[in-house]
């Protein structure tokens, strides 16, 4: 039962962090009717700018040294008296690292907007109103222009970055059995769950996410209301990115920065097609149950069933619900 | 010029050739086909060898995306079943004592036979969705495909990472082995494939495919059967990409499961779109441009830069972002591929001084 309850929490964790992946996939369909193949390699480039600015450029001899390391001396002696693995020692290590980890994240984050607003600008208006397979095919292209960039940047090898908030172990036992979560894990699912919730409130209450709204709804009649439908498309696509950018950022502070990254958007898209492309609150349920599935798979089958575990399901809720679990039934006219 | 395509009866009209262009071309094709093993170095021979792996592939995706307007991303997964099915059938037949001469003839329509079945299988889903659903299930059935090859609980028959080492095909006592005969056998198999599929499309079942690409549910009012021949398309495109798969294992001494990564399905997809969906002549343009400009690349850029490492390193991004770009050049400036870039140049051609385009 203990081990169950590690396994369900580790899930939950993962699941949280597809869940803010996804909200980028969401938000792009509910605006354009586009599904992004390429969101993926948009969270890669996210966490590929997240370790240009927090490790590579603070390391750069012109950089100056608070960016680098804040230490005033006060951090540290209290660093110095730290005992070694403790919770203090995670923190004060965490507080010398803030200034790079906040210019790495703005860094990310602006840099991401600029690229999805360079793609929408270039890629999808001009294609508005054409038919989904081009737009499919569209962002399939960008998959692959998007790894070689990648690929002719930063060459391609694992490395690690900066945690976000202080990883702090937490060690509890329950049912007899001693229960082992990092802190970092805990508040990434808290940034990402948070995250999840302000947009889907912003979408839903303030005048521009009612904008999106009516857009999703029918295009000229947005249009005709006044809207600016192109404004939307593109606030869609920064909103995308930026959250893919955080999620890239955390995504690498787990498991470090390397090309697979992208490979996690194609599971991300299975899991929104899951939950039904057009609701968020589908899309939460459905990414925290891929999450603990995966986990419970992992902890029964091993780590490569896991992974394929995604897919599996997706193919399943298709042939059973085939817009999935609580998407919208499109109607079609002769 | 042409100024009609006169026909005195039925039976010309729906010849597969039905004009004398068409059969001068198809024989002056079959003539190239034949003198590439005969003649071309072994650089031409290998290039000419993966041109003719990927066509047959392309073919098959054609019938599914092209003909019948379904989209699939995961044929990748249907070439490895081929490859590793006729390896596969190799040993059990050597197992059971037949002859090596006639293996072949049981192996190859074994691998397309075995393709076809999971094809029909992985159809399933488009029964009930299409688009961008479709799209994810067929490539989520890429990966669940890539997924068992690699599972080490089947490595005693598919080899696991390490893949298995493949089989020189013995026909009536010619041991084929090596890569100039392979690219012979490849030559052939390429050739009939093409006509055979472009005889498909004028039967029924063809006509159907294409009813089903304009309206599915228009088609099912007209009485066709959605469930028979949406199935049966998937069949006959993965019994295509199976036959790929088989020539593939033919042709390299070992298959690997990296080989049929996800990068093989996107490339069979392209090469569709950049040739021109729904034509004939559309996978042979295609996968001419995707096969050749990675070479193309390779020769310019080795002109440039040398042959450094570091110059070997930066040109794989840079063949990436170029296969990228393709995708999304085409889709944006020529939808309809480079048959319709060939069509408008022949019009032009036979009006020459009197219209343009």
């Amino acid at each position: 039962m203990g081990q169950f309850l590690q396994f369900a929490i580790n899930g939950l964790m993962a699941g949280s962090i597809y869940a803010l992946i996804a909200i980028g996939i969401v938000a792009v369909y509910k605006a354009t009717r586009v599904v992004n193949f390429a969101h993926g390699y948009l969270i890669m480039m996210g966490a590929y700018l997240y370790y240009q600015f927090a490790v590579l450029f603070p390391a750069a001899p012109w950089a100056p040294d608070w960016l680098q390391a804040w230490s005033p001396e006060w951090l540290v002696v209290a660093k110095a008296d730290a005992p070694m693995f403790s919770p203090a020692a995670a923190f004060y290590g965490w507080l010398e690292n803030i200034p790079r980890i906040i210019f790495g994240l703005l860094g990310s984050i602006l840099g991401c907007a600029v690229l999805g607003t360079i793609i929408e600008r270039t890629l999808m208006r001009p294609l508005l109103g054409q038919s989904q397979f081009s737009m499919i095919m569209i962002t399939v292209g960008l998959v692959s222009v998007l790894a070689g960039l990648n690929g002719m940047i930063w060459t391609a090898d694992a490395a690690s970055v900066p945690h976000l908030v202080p990883n702090v172990p937490i060690r509890f036992s329950a049912f007899g059995t001693p229960i082992f979560i990092f802190g970092a894990d805990l508040a990434n699912m808290a940034i990402a769950l948070i995250l999840f919730g302000v947009i889907t409130l912003w979408v839903r209450f303030s005048k521009a996410g009612i904008a999106i709204q009516a857009t999703a709804e029918d295009q000229s009649t947005a249009y005709s209301m006044g809207i600016s439908v192109p404004k939307v498309f593109g606030r869609a696509w920064i909103l995308a990115a930026g959250t893919g950018a955080i999620a890239g950022s955390i995504i690498a502070t787990r498991s470090g920065v390397s090309p697979s990254i992208g490979l996690f958007g194609f599971s991300v898209l299975a899991i929104v097609l899951m939950g039904g492309l057009d609701s968020f609150v589908g899309v939460l349920i459905a990414a925290l149950c891929v999450g603990v599935l995966e986990a419970m798979v992992q902890w029964k089958l091993g780590g490569e069933w896991a992974a394929v575990s995604p897919y599996i399901a997706v193919l399943i809720v298709i042939l059973i619900r085939p817009h999935g679990l609580f998407g919208q039934k499109e109607v079609e006219r002769l | 010029m042409i100024n009609g395509n006169l026909k005195s009866t039925y039976g010309a009209d729906e010849r597969v050739l039905n004009n004398r262009y068409k059969q001068l071309f198809v024989w002056l094709s079959a003539i190239v086909i034949a003198a590439i093993p005969l003649f071309a170095n072994d650089y031409v021979v290998l290039v000419a060898a993966q041109i003719g792996i990927m066509l047959i592939a392309v073919v098959g995706v054609n019938v599914v995306i092209g003909y019948t307007g379904l989209l699939s991303l995961g044929h990748g997964g249907f070439v490895a079943l081929g490859a590793y099915a006729v390896t596969l059938i190799h040993v059990w037949l050597n197992f059971l004592g037949v002859p090596a001469g006639i293996q072949p003839l049981i192996a190859i329509p074994g691998a397309m036979a075995v393709s076809a079945a999971i094809g029909f299988v992985v159809g399933l889903p488009s029964l009930r969705v299409k688009g961008v659903y479709l799209a994810v299930a067929t490539l989520s059935a890429n990966f669940i495909i890539l997924f068992l090859i690699e599972l080490d609980a089947l490595a005693p028959w598919t080899g696991g990472r390490t893949g298995l080492t493949t089989v020189d095909p013995n026909l009536f006592g010619w041991v084929i082995d090596t890569q100039r005969e392979v690219c012979a056998l490849i030559g052939f198999m390429a050739f009939v494939s093409i006509l055979l599929i472009q005889n498909l499309f004028r039967t029924r079942v063809g006509r159907a495919f294409i009813a089903i690409r304009e309206r599915d549910y228009s088609a099912e009012i007209l009485g066709i059967s959605l469930f028979r021949y949406k199935l049966l398309s998937f069949a006959i495109s993965a019994a295509c990409c199976g036959l790929a798969g088989a020539m593939f294992a033919y042709f390299y001494a070992r298959v690997l499961p990296e080989q049929f990564a996800l990068l093989l399905s996107l490339q069979l997809v392209a090469a569709l779109v950049v040739g021109g969906m729904g034509r004939t002549m559309g996978p042979v343009f295609g996968v001419l441009v995707i096969v050749l400009s990675p070479e193309l690349l390779k020769l310019v850029f080795s002109a440039i830069a040398g042959t450094s490492a570091e110059a070997a390193q930066f040109r794989a991004p840079l063949q990436e972002i170029i296969f990228g770009l393709l995708i999304i050049g085409f889709i944006m400036f020529e939808p309809l591929g480079i048959a319709q870039i060939m069509d408008r140049l022949f019009r032009m051609l036979n009006r020459w001084p009197f219209a343009r385009g």
